[in-house]
């Protein structure tokens, strides 16, 4: 869990805790930062105009980089084909950052406030991953029972997050 | 259902500022988070944060904030790397 000691942020984790963070972020940047169409012409890969243009297929991909136009399929196209790279490298980038910060681990570690951003960064993009394959709703006794394991590591993300946010609101 | 939540200043809602970003209810995101977001992308005080998180959470979505196509388009953007649902749209009030 995350606490606020002394002005820092300090994360305590148990060594089985870190290996399955550590799985974790392995697959979030996976999952970013494949692409979905590739970049041939050099031109447009430097300034940056081929990118996607369309939502990705997978649910949880589609909730990482939702559509930024409901009603408008041309500008929403436009708008990824800017962004959505950009996106992905930065996701990766915040994932690779709070799972550095894994090694050589020691029970606990104190991290500075930017650190402890990339962390809540992280962590939430795993829920979204995470809860939108789960099917995760409001009412939480709409769970189904096979998927039991999942919904206990959604939990454990969701607790872990809650003390972070904690801990960089109470400064 | 009003798209404009009753939070919403004067100034926020002049002509010269004809497009507007909204975030959508989620069952992920925690309350505690969206607040959190609101507060230090926006700047907004924590009275103001919680008020438009509730407005997601009770409403299904809130106007977070207006301006030009350019800066909602920036908006949206940041608030997808928060993980949070955002869009934008002309504001038709």
């Amino acid at each position: 869990m995350f606490k606020r000691k002394r002005g820092e942020v300090v994360l305590s984790l148990e060594s089985f805790e870190v290996e399955v963070l550590d799985q974790l972020f392995d697959q979030m940047i996976a999952l970013v930062e494949i692409e979905p169409m590739p970049v041939e012409d050099p031109l447009e890969r430097l300034v940056g105009l081929n990118g996607p243009s369309i939502k990705p297929s997978d649910p949880a991909m589609a909730r990482l980089f939702p559509d930024a136009y409901i009603d408008d399929f041309e500008a929403a196209a436009d708008f990824r084909r800017y962004t959505e790279h950009e996106m992905r490298n930065s996701k990766a980038m915040k994932a690779r950052i709070s799972q550095s910060l894994l090694h050589d681990w020691s029970g606990k570690r104190a991290m500075t406030d930017e650190q402890a951003m990339a962390w809540l960064l992280s962590l939430n993009d795993m829920r979204l991953a995470l809860g939108t394959r789960l099917d995760i709703t409001e009412d939480s006794n709409d769970r189904d029972e096979e998927n039991a394991p999942g919904y206990e590591l959604y939990d454990w993300l969701t607790y872990l997050q809650g003390t972070l946010v904690d801990s960089l609101t109470n400064r | 259902m009003s798209i404009a939540p009753t939070e919403l200043t004067e100034s926020n809602t002049r002509t010269d500022r004809p497009w507007i970003t909204l975030v959508w209810n989620d069952p992920i995101n925690l309350m505690s988070y969206v607040t959190f977001v609101f507060q230090e992308y926006f700047g907004y005080d924590k009275n103001k944060a919680e008020l438009l998180m509730l407005d997601v959470h009770q409403k299904g979505r809130a106007v977070v904030s207006s301006g030009s196509r350019e800066e909602m388009e920036r908006d949206v953007q940041a608030m997808h790397g928060y993980g949070l649902w955002a869009t934008l749209q002309k504001d038709d009030q």
